[in-house]
């Protein structure tokens, strides 16, 4: 037979660990770490039979629900009859070194450990999601029951007592294995961590080291490669972002056309529903004050604080008018608006992940703001011509996104296009029509219909925006499209 | 108040809780909840492979499984249904009471209405009024004890497993080669084989825990014999992607080649076998190209493959339902054995033709039941053997039947033709797993009184008058016997649901009711007490338990039979026939020669697809237990249909679409479309598990003459897209 089984890069661990955490048998333990080293899984991809043992393992290692999988077995395919080949890829965290999860997570509910875990920490997690942009793997997933994101911790509390993770004892064919690698080395080349169809390790540095079989056929499809579907609206934050954008974009109007008092009064009404509105994204409300922890490194930690900002400062501007205290809350919001964009400028999301998420954040605003103005002031040119040039420059930014994904022939860049041409074309022309429409009534209509079809355009804008974009992430199998995109 | 710190409770509690860890003495830290309070040592209630399996108990509920690591067949590893065994036993649609017409009753009122039922029908009708189709699911011991009650309590005449739509193809092929039936290898010989031929066997998906056997083996040649590129397949050193139904034609071109090449046995062949002659003759026209061009395989990997074969100092053929599932199923394993018998490639390490079988316990069934043969593989038709079943039961001989009556599709004619009008079904759920759903549905419709033993509500319980509620795995004690014959122990752990009983019990209180019991089971209380008589009985037979007793069982981690008293080799014997003495007659095994036969339902324009059906690993059989497992589903929770990318092409369906599949049986929808090279073009795979997308509403009624198993894997359907 043409195929070796890995063994476990283990040796017996001390008895003297084991009985004093009170186990008195078991397998094959852990080999102590050395100084610069941390634990990772290994997969064999030529050994894995894809019998789906080690997420049954994981589940009940773990307690999770069935709809919650820590890991998970995509199927590869390539080649043709009777020469087929199909190969499984069993995949749980990767444990990166530069950990996305990590680096977004705006309450610091993630740490890397010394051990090498990528550790979550549910007290500390408000379930806003952010990390499961982040990572390009699609790793952490919001658990329903819990209302947080949860996700594999490499058996930590097996780990801790020099067991090995409840997956790699469960493996039939020892496919999935655990051992230690040196990080120094490991950064310096981690090719060893990429296969077919993942994204590449050098995003977060992945750690799980992939024997990759030598009959691997040169072109290869996911079998989940055929579902395309909608990821989640995100309701709340369309409702959010759209709701800020505009407050910044009354200011806006506001300070350009002297009318400081009643576009402050606007944009704090605008600021002050979005604030309460984002809670709805949450799974623990409750413990969003935590959200601000993470301004050192998290953008949504600091859209938090631009925009809490930001409502304070256009409330003080209607109590004091006045040129100077609109500009600089209009400063403010211009500055939440970019660290809203930044949010989604994350490799894990190719449709997100480029500049045109920011302009077209700030032109949202600038469509629909000064309209709004008018709307309760009275029509001047420059409002017309601020949300003429937002809503044009809204739509171009789009179109102009969408003809860079299109060429792009990567997976998830060309899907975010297939998606957008085929299951969601009709809102999407919705969208191109209505911000024609906003523009050319802009200009020479009544503002109030010009709002409506801009307000029309950037809704439906936004719910694409968060609907069409196709993350990164493992390769699944047959049925994880059929159940749902995050499966 | 309290309203609103329960919900500032609710809005803050992200239930970590219900997420705490503990540590397993054995197992070391997991989720508390699967920490048992003890772990039972038992065997797996799924596949034939036999893996030991403790369950954790936790109180009344069974909370954990884990592969035991001392047991000889998995080493402490399990497949996704075996490490989710513990989820069957407190799943929803678990039967709780008896219900007559739909309405709860006592088991006093069930089980006399029962017998009232079965006797006013013998009665008027004589014993062929009523029949009984059993499981390959029991214990030994209910197997045992319910042969005797069918047989010479009820008297009746009709009795049949499942098994026949799974393994009876094997066992009448070692009955036509070696005078019994009995697989005469052990799973360690997969791993010692320098030559292995697996034939539509894909272990992968369906035996998981013999594939590390596989991987054990790292010298010999592993060569795979499916039309599928299954997994199995892409684990072969040589896969022979064969034409459905071409494997008679491909085995007459091995042993062609090896008497070319003179590298068949001639002396083993001269002192053990009979029929060389014939069979050299029949095999002559069965030239290379003529074999290739039927197979749709290369000459050359034809003649690699017997070239690795006949070199071998140990070559084994193993096989599942591929050969099995097929009107040529018994001659296709007569030939196979032929195959292993004239290159002397039987009762040594390495070797021998071994059936891979289905069910957890179909061995104990082959060997104790009373149904294709009496216990302990003794034949209806010797009077020696009759006369020795008497004697052993002390009853009049003139009550042991001379005729096995009617085998499965048999019963299910008679029962069409009003011959039978009323069934006793234990353990397995027809409407799903018999072939032409439509016929089988329209006889179990005709009965008079259909009686349905079931752990679960299935569609088969659905239309019984009677149903009685049973404890199934980890409810009750007994013994499994796996494909390598080794005889385990399976505990009870936990009490059945409501007023649901083993079906030992349920036995004995029917033999009780019909005044039988003290004379058929004198003084049985427990299994142990069936598994005693059934060690007399078996004495001196092929089969021979006498030397296995439970405390051996569980001191040895299983024992393989035959073992006789005096035998102290730890585990029992791995291997048959290693003296070359077969249980025929003159002791010598026939070498049959077999002709192929073409496929009845051929693909034509009406139906252009040849369709395959088989398993996936994450279900069992009719997704009885497995549908009731929530992650089991998730990983496979619809029928799909593997077509080729060709096809696919042509027929304008991409990967996703649903389809409808006909044949001129019935038709069966939705079906999602997988597109996959895995299959030939022209031809598709329907996995069999779903009751809701049927595989049966499409096969044909089409049974081995000899075995009368199924020709599941063979039917023209056509295809078509449905509109969303």
């Amino acid at each position: 037979m043409t195929f070796e089984a890995v063994p476990v890069a283990l040796v017996d661990k001390p008895r003297r660990v084991r009985e004093m955490h009170g186990i008195t048998e078991s397998g094959p333990g852990l080999l102590p770490l050395d100084a610069g080293q941390q634990y990772r899984f290994t997969f064999d991809m030529g050994a894995c039979i894809g019998c789906h043992s080690c997420e049954v393992a994981c589940a009940e290692q773990n307690g999770l629900p069935a709809d919650t999988a820590w890991r998970r077995v995509g199927e590869v395919e390539g080649g043709q009859y009777p020469l087929t080949k199909r190969y499984y890829l069993s995949m749980a965290c990767n444990h990166c070194l530069e950990p996305a999860c990590l680096e977004g997570c705006p309450t610091g509910a993630y740490e890397k450990l010394a051990n090498g875990v990528v550790a979550h920490h549910a007290d500390d997690c408000i379930g806003c999601q952010y990390c499961t942009w982040n990572c390009p793997y699609s790793v952490p997933v919001f658990q329903p029951d819990r209302k947080i994101v949860t996700k594999c911790d490499l058996c930590r509390p097996r780990l801790d007592v020099g067991e090995i993770p409840a997956c790699v004892g469960a493996c039939p064919t020892h496919a999935i294995g655990v051992e230690r690698v040196d990080v120094q080395a490991w950064r310096a080349d981690h090719s060893g961590a990429d296969a077919p169809h993942l994204p590449p390790s050098g995003l977060t540095v992945s750690t799980t080291r992939i024997i990759l079989p030598d009959d691997l056929p040169e072109e290869t499809f996911a079998a989940s490669d055929y579902t395309l579907q909608p990821e989640h609206p995100h309701w709340p934050l369309v409702w959010v972002t759209l709701l800020t954008q505009i407050a910044t974009g009354v200011m806006a109007g506001a300070v350009a056309n002297g009318a400081e008092r009643s576009g402050s009064l606007a944009a704090f009404i605008a600021a002050s529903i979005a604030l309460p509105t984002s809670l709805f994204h949450l799974g623990r409300p409750a413990m969003a004050f935590k959200a601000l922890r993470g301004l050192r490194r998290s953008w949504l930690s600091r859209e938090v604080l631009a925009f809490g900002l930001f409502a304070a400062m256009t409330g003080a501007a209607v109590l004091v008018p006045g040129a100077a205290t609109a500009t600089a809350a209009l400063a403010v919001g211009i500055v939440g608006v970019y660290a809203s964009a930044r949010l989604y400028i994350v490799p894990g999301r190719p449709s997100w992940n480029t500049p045109l998420t920011i302009v077209q954040f700030w032109a949202t605003g600038l469509a629909i703001g000064p309209l709004l103005l008018a709307a309760i002031n009275g029509p001047s040119f420059v409002l017309r011509a601020l949300a003429a040039v937002g809503s044009g420059v809204s739509l171009a930014a789009h179109l102009a996104n969408l003809a860079r994904l299109a060429r792009d022939d990567r997976f998830e860049h060309r899907g975010t296009w297939t998606l957008v041409r085929g299951h969601l074309r009709r809102p999407f022309v919705v969208r191109v029509t209505a911000g024609l429409l906003a523009i050319v009534i802009a200009i020479v209509g009544p503002p109030e219909v010009a709002l409506v079809f801009a307000a029309l355009a950037e809704i439906t804008a936004r719910w694409l925006f968060y609907v069409s974009v196709v993350p990164l992430n493992m390769p699944g199998g047959f049925f994880r499209g059929r159940l749902g995109a995050h499966r | 108040m309290k309203p609103i710190s329960q919900l500032l409770r609710r809005l803050v509690d992200h239930g970590g809780d219900r997420y705490t860890y503990a540590t397993d003495p054995r197992f070391g830290p997991t989720h508390a909840e699967h920490v048992p309070d003890q772990w039972v040592r038992t065997t797996c209630g799924y596949c034939s492979v036999g893996c030991g399996i403790l369950l954790g108990t936790k109180g009344d509920r069974a909370v954990a499984c884990k592969g035991d690591p001392d047991h000889p067949v998995n080493a402490g590893r399990l497949c996704p249904k075996g490490l989710s065994e513990h989820l069957t036993i407190g799943a929803t649609g678990r039967l709780r009471t008896p219900m007559l017409g739909k309405q709860p009753v006592s088991w006093d009122a069930a089980l006399e209405a029962m017998v009232d039922e079965f006797t006013r029908l013998t009665t008027a009708h004589g014993p062929e009024a009523v029949a009984v189709i059993s499981t390959g699911q029991l214990v030994t011991e209910e197997f045992y004890a319910l042969g005797k009650l069918v047989r010479l309590g009820l008297g009746l005449v009709h009795y049949c497993g499942n098994t026949t739509l799974c393994m009876a193809s094997a066992v009448s092929g070692y009955k036509l080669s070696f005078g019994t039936d009995g697989p005469p290898s052990s799973y360690d010989d997969l791993a010692l084989a320098d030559c292995l031929i697996m034939i539509g066997a894909n272990v992968a998906d369906n035996h998981p825990l013999l594939v590390p056997r596989l991987m054990e083996n790292r010298h010999g040649t592993l060569v795979v014999a499916d039309p599928r590129v299954t997994k199995t397949a892409m684990l072969a050193d040589i896969h022979l992607a064969v034409r459905p139904r071409s494997d008679i034609t491909l085995l007459n071109g091995i042993i062609r080649i090896l008497f070319e090449e003179d590298l068949v046995d001639h002396e083993f062949i001269a002192a053990h076998t009979s029929g060389a002659s014939a069979l050299r003759a029949a095999v002559d026209a069965y030239t290379v190209e003529h074999v290739a061009a039927e197979c749709g395989i290369d000459a050359a990997d034809l003649v690699r493959v017997a070239h690795a074969f006949g070199r071998a100092e140990r070559a084994m053929v193993a096989w599942t339902m591929g050969v099995n599932h097929s009107v040529q199923g018994t001659e296709t394993v007569a030939l196979i054995n032929t195959l292993c018998l004239i290159t002397g490639n039987i009762g040594r390490p390495g070797t021998g033709p071994f059936s891979i079988t289905g069910q957890c316990n179909a061995m104990g069934t082959r060997e104790t039941g009373f149904t294709g043969s009496m216990p302990g593989y003794r034949s209806f038709d010797d009077p020696a053997h009759r006369l020795e079943l008497a004697n052993l039961w002390g009853i009049d001989e003139a009550r042991i039947p001379t005729d096995r009556g009617r085998a499965y599709p048999d019963i299910i004619n008679a029962i069409v033709n009003g011959r039978v009008k009323a069934l006793w079904v234990i353990g397995t759920n027809p409407v799903v797993s018999f072939p032409n759903r439509e016929v089988l549905e329209f006889a179990l419709g005709r009965l008079e009184f259909l009686v349905v033993s079931d752990g679960f509500e299935t569609p088969t319980t659905e239309m019984a008058d009677l149903v009685l509620p049973a404890a199934i795995w980890g409810e009750k004690d007994g013994t499994f016997t796996n494909s390598e014959r080794r005889v385990s122990r399976v505990r009870k752990a936990v009490e059945p649901p409501g007023e649901a009983r083993s079906d030992f019990d349920v036995i004995l209180d029917i033999a009780d009711r019909l005044g039988v019991r003290d004379e058929l089971f004198p003084g049985w209380k427990v299994p142990e007490d069936a598994f005693e008589e059934w060690r007399v009985v078996s004495r001196g037979r092929p089969c021979d338990y006498s030397g296995i007793t439970y405390e051996r069982i569980e001191r040895e981690g299983g024992v393989q039979w035959p073992s006789v008293e005096a035998d102290t080799a730890p585990g029992g014997t791995p291997r048959l026939y290693t003296d070359g003495v077969f249980n025929t007659p003159d002791g010598r095994a026939r070498l049959r020669s077999v002709e192929p036969t073409p496929i009845a339902d051929q693909p034509r324009p009406q139906y252009p697809f040849l369709l395959n059906t088989g398993r996936t690993v994450e279900h069992w059989h009719t997704r009885t237990k497995t549908g009731k497992v929530p992650i089991l589903e998730r990983l496979a929770p619809e029928a799909w249909v593997e077509i080729h990318p060709d096809d696919a092409d042509r027929l304008g369906l991409r990967a996703g679409d649903s389809v409808r599949l006909r044949s001129s049986r019935g038709s069966v929808e939705p079906v999602a479309v997988r597109v996959s090279a895995t299959v030939r073009p022209g031809e598709v795979f329907l996995p069999f598990h779903y009751d809701e997308a049927c595989a049966n509403r499409l096969t044909p009624s089409e049974f081995d003459p000899i075995s009368r198993e199924p020709n599941y894997k063979q039917s023209a359907v056509a295809i078509e897209r449905l509109h969303a």
